[in-house]
């Protein structure tokens, strides 16, 4: 990935989206501060900011940033994996904040915790991320296999106790999915 | 011998998507030339000038810019060809600055250069609102060989015009008296033709 462009659009699409990250991390550190011990809480909530987050990036939110993408020269993946990041540094400063939130609060295991659960926003923000550039039902599809991708990884942390199992699946996904994304971008008429 | 290839060229190019249809459209556009392509509404306007800019894929037809199919080699084709879309946008100074260092750092221009660039370019362009001068200094920062203008504003044919310098302009419109202040008598002005 050429890091110029990718430093470029995760600089702009950051400002130009700074509230939104700046609440997500205000409302994970809320929740890390009262919540009980456990995986749920961190990984449901920052899950769900993720994939806000990465809706964030659909098309017609930040017209003049689209148009600019849309027409500059780079290949789709390069473009993707670019637009990629800005969801993924939100929702890793969300899992951040939480995981500071909670040592702060002096929970146990606040490090395999923060692991996890990286590990599930991540491939919960990178699935949903295709959801942008589509409507209606496929959206709704995207999104659903992104909440799904965080029951999983929470059912193979919590109820079956691997979480090697739970980061292997989160690896995955993500990477697929990170794939699929180029893919659709590459191929999407901006119209 | 070999014949030079026009910078655009257009043939049945067709754009469709479920309801939306656009073209077919026929149309060369050589080096430094001024043509204006008068279509039937501005939907078709807009989607027509994205793929004479590479943004947008025709779904038949052929689509040439300076050789480059925009199919396979759309970044070399979006290097040649730069849209400037039709809705006007407003920032503040700031948010001027940051759009410049932004396009500048996707199309990898010297920032400094493209700083100075826009400057130049906002003076020239001072008799054209802010909110059309922008897209307008946007494209031009990244030295296109082809301006694609979707319906621009035909009050301000003669500025813009000027500003592409030597720049092939290709306009889009969806109504024939603004086409016709984009190329005027001496210049060519195109017209869809239908397969």
């Amino acid at each position: 990935m050429n890091s110029r462009v990718a430093i470029a659009v995760l600089r702009a699409r950051l400002y130009a989206q700074r509230r939104i990250v700046f609440y997500a991390c205000v409302a994970a550190f809320v929740a890390g501060f009262v919540q009980p011990d456990g995986l749920a809480a961190p990984l449901f909530l920052c899950s769900l900011l993720g994939i806000t987050t990465a809706l964030a990036q659909s098309p017609g939110l930040h017209p003049y940033l689209d148009s600019c993408e849309a027409s500059a020269p780079l290949f789709g993946r390069q473009l993707a994996r670019a637009k990629a990041l800005v969801p993924c540094v939100a929702a890793t400063l969300a899992v951040g904040v939480y995981a500071v939130a909670e040592a702060l609060r002096g929970a146990p295991s606040v490090p395999i915790t923060f692991a996890i659960s990286l590990g599930a926003v991540g491939a919960a923000t990178l699935t949903a991320l295709s959801a942008t550039i589509r409507r209606g039902a496929p959206r709704v599809f995207y999104v659903a296999i992104a909440a799904g991708i965080a029951l999983a990884a929470y059912a193979l942390a919590s109820e079956a106790h691997s979480p090697i199992a739970a980061l292997s699946l989160c690896a995955i996904t993500a990477f697929l999915a990170l794939r699929q994304y180029g893919e659709a971008l590459g191929r999407y008429d901006p119209i | 011998m070999l014949l030079p290839m026009p910078l655009l060229r257009m043939r049945d190019a067709t754009f469709s998507a479920g309801e939306t249809r656009a073209g077919p459209v026929t149309l060369d556009v050589e080096i430094g030339e001024r043509a204006a392509l008068h279509v039937a509404s501005a939907r078709e306007a807009a989607i027509v000038a994205a793929m004479a800019s590479a943004v947008v894929k025709a779904s038949s037809g052929c689509v040439l810019i300076a050789d480059f199919d925009p199919r396979v080699q759309s970044v070399a084709c979006k290097r040649i060809a730069a849209l400037v879309p039709h809705e006007p946008f407003t920032l503040t100074e700031n948010e001027f600055a940051r759009y410049i260092e932004y396009r500048a750092e996707l199309w990898k221009l010297d920032p400094a250069g493209a700083r100075a660039h826009a400057a130049v370019l906002r003076r020239r362009l001072a008799g054209i609102h802010e909110a059309f001068a922008i897209p307008l200094i946007g494209a031009l920062i990244g030295m296109p060989k082809l301006l694609v203008l979707d319906r621009p504003q035909p009050v301000y044919a003669r500025e813009i015009l000027a500003a592409a310098g030597r720049c092939a302009v290709l306009s889009t419109h969806d109504d024939a008296a603004a086409a016709r202040a984009f190329a005027p008598k001496a210049l060519h002005f195109l017209r869809a033709v239908e397969s």
